[in-house]
């Protein structure tokens, strides 16, 4: 790169490793890890909206957390791709755009088009990360704007790989090292080759996902060292919302607290002992958050089918499981039907043969198969049969 | 195809944009718009930049007397570049701790800082290894002995 002091052009960038050969393999990788984080993170918006007109199933039990576990690892994975992408074609930005009106207005779009994808994407990866480590330092709502912005940064993405689809094609059907596609300037041999840049990129890559999202799975777990929880915490699970911090110390720990069970006019308040005295079951299953953590547990405890039983309940009846909590998010989530009557649904009392604690949602938690974190309401009041 | 896909893409990005003016006020949808802007000028006019003086600095400081630069070196210094800059940047939400709070023991529970550490010892020695392979460097090295000539800039 020239060091005179003058307003840059795409000539001034002479490294060839900046060329479409390069961008088009990243570029490649980088949409399959958008694909995927898009079509996870769709799948988790829809697992948490109140109603599912097409209902998710109850199985396979891990569905959320695979799910979840793979959109935080495209994610991350995404982050060292975009940016060694973006030094890639970063001389593009310095293109002298065309002084006749019809191409301008296509170039004015298509760098509309890119600087749409490239805002979409950074705001996606950044919001993201952020909370992952539940780091909130902007005051929109997290949910709805990386939801949104989603669609945005995947719309912009097709737009660019429409516009760029004949320098991919003829990019990817040719070597590497093939020079056809590369600006004029640009034939400094670097420190590394081509090839030793995409090695290193792939490697950026991987050591991203390991270190920052591996934190999920059991073994790689030691060596996330960047993760924002470690597996463990009371029971093996780790808690994103305390007793102290859901406002619950007091009432959680009233002796005179009892859980009703309610389906019309029919209310039925069940004490501690009354429900360690209905039939146990135990059941192993996932706590999967939102925010890509996930770890499974040995839950006992009443099934919410046969507490539903004692106000005969019909079967084909939602369920909206109400915490003591007053304020803040997952005091309520409602169970659809088919969810409600699973085996596998219940009124956890128990976490690996201990009696729950008190962050984990002492007396009564629900915990249910292949659900968001969020939604496995803890510290249960009532449960409302929805007829 | 490319109509195709542009076309699409153009409906789903508007989508995006009215799922975006619909879910909030008007000041989230500029706090949104805002944050991306930021992003894009912190990556061109900041992140960018940096890099290339990172690139200028490291032929400074690896240069021979003969005037050509320690190719081993450069090398593993761009594959430490590539490595770690990106893992250290997407790393700034846990090492930061801004969001650590005593009340959630199991949240921001590692020394981050060691693991950074430990995580950058490894990534250095790898580079140095793979400098010293052919792997993501010409294998045969270029002219005598450990160093090479490099072309001044043209300008």
């Amino acid at each position: 790169m020239s060091l005179t002091m003058r307003i840059p052009d795409q000539d001034s960038f002479t490294s060839r490793l900046r060329s479409p050969a390069v961008a088009a393999r990243i570029g490649l990788w980088l949409g399959i890890c958008f694909g995927i984080a898009f079509v996870t993170g769709l799948i988790s918006h829809y697992a948490q909206a109140s109603s599912q007109p097409v209902p998710i199933p109850t199985r396979p039990v891990w569905g959320y957390r695979l799910s979840q576990g793979l959109h935080v690892v495209a994610g991350t994975a995404a982050v060292p791709l975009l940016l060694v992408k973006m030094w890639v074609v970063y001389p593009r930005l310095f293109v002298r755009p065309p002084r006749r009106l019809a191409p301008l207005v296509l170039t004015v779009l298509e760098r509309g088009s890119i600087a749409t994808l490239v805002g979409a994407a950074l705001f996606e990866l950044s919001t993201g990360l952020a909370n992952a480590a539940q780091w909130y330092p902007w005051s929109f709502s997290f949910r709805g704007a990386h939801h949104a912005m989603a669609w945005v940064a995947i719309g912009s993405l097709l737009v660019h790989i429409g516009v760029k689809l004949p320098v991919i094609r003829e990019a990817l059907a040719h070597d590497v090292d093939d020079t056809a596609l590369d600006a004029p300037g640009a034939t400094e041999e670097g420190p590394v080759t081509r090839r030793g840049l995409l090695r290193s990129t792939w490697l950026a890559a991987g050591v991203a996902a390991v270190a920052a999202a591996g934190g999920t799975f059991p073994v790689v777990d030691r060596i996330a060292v960047l993760a924002a929880r470690r597996s463990g915490g009371p029971g093996g699970i780790p808690i994103n919302r305390t007793a102290r911090a859901a406002g619950v110390l007091t009432s959680a720990t009233d002796p005179a607290w009892t859980c009703s069970i309610q389906f019309g006019a029919r209310t039925l308040q069940l004490g501690y002992d009354d429900l360690r005295g209905l039939e146990q079951h135990t059941t192993e299953l996932p706590i999967a958050c939102v925010e890509g953590w996930s770890a499974s547990g040995t839950w006992t405890g009443v099934r919410i089918r046969d507490l539903l039983a004692l106000v005969e309940a019909p079967a084909d009846a939602e369920v909206a499981v109400h915490s003591l909590q007053q304020r803040g998010g997952g005091r309520l989530s409602v169970l659809p039907a088919h969810f409600a009557t699973d085996d596998r649904t219940l009124l956890a009392l128990e976490l690996n043969g201990e009696r729950l604690s008190l962050d984990h949602g002492f007396p009564v938690r629900l915990i249910a198969p292949n659900r968001p974190g969020v939604l496995q309401t803890k510290w249960v009041a009532r449960l409302e049969v929805l007829a | 195809m490319r109509a195709l896909l542009v076309v699409a893409g153009g409906a789903v990005l508007g989508y995006g944009m009215w799922l975006l003016a619909d879910f909030s006020e008007l000041g989230q949808v500029g706090s949104v718009a805002v944050w991306s802007g930021v992003a894009i000028v912190l990556h061109d006019a900041v992140l960018a930049p940096a890099v290339l003086a990172l690139g200028w600095l490291a032929r400074v400081l690896l240069r021979t007397p003969d005037g050509g630069v320690r190719r081993r070196l450069h090398t593993a210094a761009v594959v430490v570049v590539v490595v770690l800059g990106p893992v250290t940047l997407l790393a700034i939400p846990v090492l930061g701790r801004f969001a650590a709070d005593p009340d959630k023991s199991t949240l921001l529970n590692r020394d981050y800082s060691t693991g950074w550490l430990l995580l950058a010892g490894a990534v250095v020695v790898s580079a140095l290894l793979l400098a010293l392979t052919g792997l993501v460097s010409e294998a045969s090295g270029r002219g005598p002995g450990r160093s090479a000539r490099v072309p001044r800039p043209g300008r």
